[in-house]
Formats: C-alpha cells, sequence, structure tokens
C-alpha cells in the first residue's frame, strides 16, 4: 500500500462507503471512476479467484485458450497430462506476448523474439546459443513462465493471483449448490456450444454484475418489450414471485424468479429432468422444481442464466443457459465473452435449439442483451460525471425482510425475487476487497 | 471458390446488384417490413463468431457459434420488437448506412438461385455521440429468383465481421 495523501482520502472515503452500504446506500461514481478501476486491478482482481475458462473448451491435450485476469493475459491449457495449467502470457526473457491467438492446440509456445520455447505447461524447455551465449549460467528451470494458481469446480477453470487465498472451495462457500443449475444440466453435465461472443462497450463490469446477481426488478420494464409480445410465462402482476439466495460475506447472490403453473423443469427434455432429478440433492430438486429463472453471479465477474425461452412467443420453448464473464478493460469500459452452456448428454437438436434460443434472446445481438446494454452504458456515462461524486443509489429493497427459514436452499434467503439484499452482500464484499481487508 | 471470370450475364448482375442496393435502403431507411419482403421464407440469416486464431488453424468464423441465427419467424419477431415502443436499444434509433461494394455474382447450386458476394461497411450513429462506430463484413448471399415486386429473394445470408473483438455495445441493427 502507498501511502500518498490521495490514497489515505480515498480509503477513508472506502470505509464510508462500506458503512453506507449497510444502511443501503451505494455511490454511483463507483460504476465508473479511474481510482476505483485502479483499486480493483490492485486489491481485488489480484486476490479474488477469477473465472478463466470451462473446461469443455480445452477438452483435448495441448487445446488452449487466452483469458484475462484483471489486466493480465493468461494462458489456459490442457497439459499433456490431461490437467489444466494457467500461465502469464509472457515470455520470460524480454517480455514478449507468447500466445497471440484466442484459442487453439499447442504442446509448447515458442517465442516470436529471441525464440525461448516453453512446454504449454509453462516449463521452459529451449533457448537459443544456451552454451555460447548463457555459458551454463542459465538454469532453465528458474525461468518458466510465471504460474498462476488454478482451480476447478463443475467444469469452471478459475485462477488466483494471491497464494494465500483460501481454497475454491472455501471463496464459492456453498454457492455450489445453485451453481449446480447450470453446470449439472442433464446427467453428464454443461458444455459450452461453441466459443463466446465477445465484445466491447462502454459499461462498468460491476454494473452486470450487479443485474445478474439477481435483479428480477428490471426486467418487467427493460424488457417490457418481451412482457408485449407474450414472451413471458410470468406476467407483470406475478413478476415479483420468487427468491433472492446470497451466500453472506462472499459476495456471491442469485435470483430465482419463480411462476405459479410453470412445470417444474419446465423446458427440458423429460428424459434430461428425470436425470437432473435422480442426480441433484433432493434439496436442490425441491428449490429447483420451482424455478422458472435462475440468475446469478459469482463474485467478482462471472454470472449465468438460465431462463425458459421460445422462439416464436407463446410457444413452450426450451431452458437456454448463459454464462458470461465482464472483463474490465478500463474505468467504465469492459470486455463482455458470453457462452451458452448446454446439456453434454442431450441430442444435438436439443442443443442447438437451446443455442438459437440463447442468440435471439442473450448474446451480441440478443433482444434482452440489447435494450441492457443500451441502459447500462447510459448508467455507465452518467456514473462518470463530476456532479455526481456526492451522489448515492438507494439499496434498501428487502432491508427489514426476515430470512425465509423454510427455502431449502443455502445461504441468507429472502422474499420476494425483487429486493436488494443480494446487491448489499455483493458491494459489500467488493468494499471488503477495496479496504484491504480480505 | 468462386470462378475466375464472369459466368453471369450484366443484365442479371446490374439488377442483383440493385437489388442489394433497395434492399440496404431498406435497412437504412429503416422500413423493416420492406425489408421482411425482400427475404425469403425460408431464409437462413447467420453471423458467425469470428475468434482470432494461428494462420495455420483450421478455421476463425466459429462452426457452432452465431451472433445471428435467425430464420424468417425470429427476424419477423426483431422486427415486431421494433415496433412496440420498449425497445429501448433503438431509442433513439441508430442511424445506418450500409454501404455495399465488390459484388461478385456467381452461378448457384441450384436454377434460378445466385450466390452473391459482396463488402458491407455499415456507419452507425447513435444518439447524440460524435463518434459514429463502423462494421465491415463480408456477405455471401444466396439469392433466388422470385415473383415478388423485386423479382428476388435472399435466401440465405451470411456476413461475417472483419473483427474477433466487435466494437458495438450491442448488435440492435440488420446487416
Amino acid at each position: 500500500m502507498t501511502s500518498s495523501s490521495v490514497d489515505r482520502s480515498l480509503d477513508d472515503e472506502l470505509q464510508g462507503i462500506r458503512q453506507g452500504i449497510s444502511e443501503g446506500r451505494f455511490p454511483a461514481r463507483a460504476f465508473n471512476d479511474q481510482q476505483i478501476y485502479d483499486l480493483e486491478q490492485e486489491r481485488l482482481f489480484s486476490r479474488a479467484w477469477c473465472f478463466l475458462a470451462h473446461e469443455s473448451e480445452i477438452p483435448a491435450p495441448g487445446d488452449y485458450v487466452t483469458r484475462y485476469i484483471g489486466n493480465n493475459n493468461i494462458i489456459v491449457a490442457r497439459t499433456e497430462h490431461g490437467d489444466i495449467s494457467a500461465n502469464l502470457n509472457m515470455c520470460r526473457h524480454r517480455g514478449n506476448m507468447l500466445c497471440k491467438s484466442e484459442m487453439g492446440n499447442a504442446s509448447h509456445f515458442r517465442c516470436s523474439y529471441h525464440g525461448w520455447t516453453y512446454k504449454n505447461s509453462g516449463e521452459l524447455i529451449g533457448v537459443p546459443y544456451m552454451k555460447e551465449g548463457y555459458e551454463g549460467r542459465l538454469k532453465r528451470k528458474d525461468w518458466g513462465l510465471v504460474n498462476v494458481r488454478v482451480d476447478s469446480y463443475a467444469g469452471l477453470v478459475f485462477g488466483c493471483l494471491d497464494p494465500d487465498a483460501p481454497s475454491l472451495e472455501e471463496y464459492l462457500g456453498g454457492f455450489q449448490f445453485y451453481l449446480d443449475f447450470y453446470l449439472k444440466q442433464g446427467g453428464e453435465g454443461s458444455e459450452v456450444h461453441g466459443p463466446p461472443d465477445h465484445w466491447v462497450a462502454e459499461t462498468d463490469w460491476k454494473i452486470c454484475a450487479e443485474n445478474f446477481a439477481g435483479d428480477g426488478y428490471h426486467t418487467p420494464v427493460a424488457h417490457q418489450w418481451g412482457f408485449n409480445l407474450g414472451y413471458f410465462p410470468s406476467s407483470g402482476s406475478t413478476h415479483s414471485q420468487g427468491w433472492a439466495a446470497s451466500i453472506p460475506g462472499l459476495g456471491h447472490g442469485i435470483g430465482l424468479g419463480h411462476s405459479p403453473n410453470f412445470p417444474p423443469f419446465g423446458g427440458f427434455p423429460d428424459d434430461l429432468a428425470e436425470r437432473m432429478r435422480a442426480s441433484f440433492t433432493p434439496e436442490q430438486v425441491e428449490v429447483f422444481s420451482q424455478v422458472r429463472t435462475a440468475v446469478g453471479t459469482v463474485f467478482p465477474n462471472l454470472s449465468f442464466l438460465m431462463q425458459p425461452f421460445s422462439l416464436v412467443p407463446g410457444e413452450p420453448g426450451v431452458r437456454f443457459v448463459t454464462m458470461r464473464l465482464y472483463h474490465p478493460a478500463g474505468p467504465g469500459r469492459m470486455e463482455m465473452y458470453s457462452w451458452c452452456l448446454v446439456p453434454k448428454d442431450a441430442s444435438q437438436e436439443y442443443k442447438d435449439e437451446a443455442y438459437r434460443a440463447y442468440t435471439l434472446a442473450f448474446g451480441q445481438a440478443g433482444t434482452f442483451e440489447q435494450d441492457d446494454f443500451e441502459n447500462w452504458t447510459k448508467v455507465t456515462r452518467a456514473a462518470g460525471s463530476t456532479m455526481v461524486k456526492n451522489v448515492d443509489f438507494p439499496y434498501i429493497m428487502g432491508m427489514e425482510s426476515e430470512r425465509d427459514k423454510d427455502f431449502s436452499g443455502p445461504g441468507h434467503v429472502v422474499r420476494p425475487y425483487v429486493n436488494d439484499t443480494n446487491f448489499r452482500n455483493l458491494w459489500s464484499r467488493w468494499a471488503d476487497y477495496l479496504v484491504g481487508e480480505v | 471458390m468462386s470462378a475466375t471470370t464472369t459466368q453471369v450475364d450484366l443484365e442479371t448482375r446490374m439488377s442483383l446488384q440493385d437489388f442489394l442496393y433497395r434492399e440496404a435502403l431498406a435497412l437504412d431507411e429503416r422500413r423493416f417490413r420492406d425489408w421482411l419482403e425482400y427475404l425469403a421464407a425460408d431464409i437462413r440469416y447467420e453471423v458467425p463468431v469470428r475468434v482470432t486464431r494461428e494462420a495455420l488453424a483450421d478455421w476463425e468464423l466459429a462452426p457452432t457459434s452465431r451472433i445471428f441465427d435467425d430464420t424468417k419467424a425470429t427476424l419477423e419477431v426483431r422486427v415486431q420488437r421494433l415496433e412496440t415502443d420498449f425497445a429501448w436499444a433503438e431509442q433513439p434509433p441508430s442511424r445506418t448506412r450500409h454501404f455495399v461494394t465488390n459484388v461478385v455474382v456467381d452461378p448457384g447450386d441450384v436454377e434460378n438461385e445466385y450466390l452473391v458476394q459482396s463488402n458491407c461497411f455499415i456507419y452507425r450513429s447513435r444518439g447524440d455521440e460524435p463518434t459514429p462506430s463502423f462494421y465491415s463484413l463480408f456477405r455471401k448471399d444466396t439469392v433466388r429468383r422470385a415473383a415478388t415486386p423485386a423479382g428476388w429473394e435472399i435466401a440465405r445470408r451470411w456476413a461475417a465481421f472483419d473483427q474477433s473483438l466487435i466494437n458495438a455495445h450491442n448488435m440492435s441493427i440488420f446487416i
């Protein structure tokens, strides 16, 4: 930590922000501010478990993708032994970018500058003019790629830049119960349908993280056209029904929308639904049977949505799942990665139908996604203006809500679905990191 | 692989080129109902996801990922959506200009169909933003003779962005 007066005043301010969150306030400027962005890089993304890839993106030895943790470009590769290794995409000799493509298959990477060569696990194996130039003074084992700690849950590969951070299991802290809905579709789990949509937006990553932590409140207005054309199994009058579940102190949260009369596991083919009933715990079956929409965020910047959707309004439709990563690319600027997850053991026909539902609803040209990003870029723009420096937003929905003790899922669970409880939890975890108390 | 010489008569080529220009005009004038008239009932409308790969990789355009993967029915839904008061992405509307150039016409796989390749450069201006967005795409359309006022209909539109990381907060316009 530096001790400059500017930083001290920001630290003081963050203590005030943290206090405000517990009282139901959050500052608008957080959504577009250089100092806060810098601090997020330094104190949040360098310590939290951050999503890197889904295992199905790199199924075979040598498969790799390049992704980011904070502003660090990372190669995530399946090694010749079948395990997953993540390393900074930078040659240890003079710092050139080693791998310039987003995905591919390679047993090793050779730097295009001086030719240092590494196994995809990061081990340095080749140095030109080793004898003539280094005269035996260079030990290859000392100069492997900068390694990133990885761990995975149900196909999700995470990386963490902090060697002292607790385990991924502890970090997720019970949220796995809900993540299983997205990750364990059918009897064999989920896989990506293909590479993600990838686009830039003048939007702060936190706006997306909050929205997907269970913002049932925006749906009837931001996506009013969908209700208008008869796209939703819920109506404006029943839409608020459901639950908001969060893992206290860890930031993760999920909104579970409920529609009366919506069939349990509706939208899944019967055989897949049967396999899920068999593989989920009784508590998961009980919760999931009541859920129409499940929209959740793994702190800090990974989200999921499961939603029944038909290509043409009024038809039964399918359940599609989208997974999205909000890569912060500057204050008020982000790169969006958006995947569709399909059940591995579904027919190709079902997978393709679920994917088409995804593209029509979400993804860059998705009819719901379009309106979200229009709103979010406008929020971001306003948050960067000078008058906003001392403006807070209200986060007081559900301040008095009693915990729903009859609910079978873990965490702090409240009703209705329209609620700020998940967001207070999300922002207080964010503040914990930013004040340096994680 | 495109033929290296022209196999289609001048009149047909001119007619197809004129058809694409009129189609683009319908989009840029936001006459979306008119635009739908240019599309065949069995149209497949596809925009694949591009991925940055090494030069020798099998593919750069993802075989299974699509930005758009539409039929006539879903394109009608998109138009119907734009006709509601709640399509916020297009409130206020994008001002677009489709520049269609380098039109190359070849005979199609079946009689009365032509493979029409073109470059499409789209200018998009939003609200009071002084900086417009530009998108460059390569299009491979299949266009069929039809008993419609235009004399043609698009049986397949396939268009690929020349960017892998796309500089648009959303894609609420048509290609």
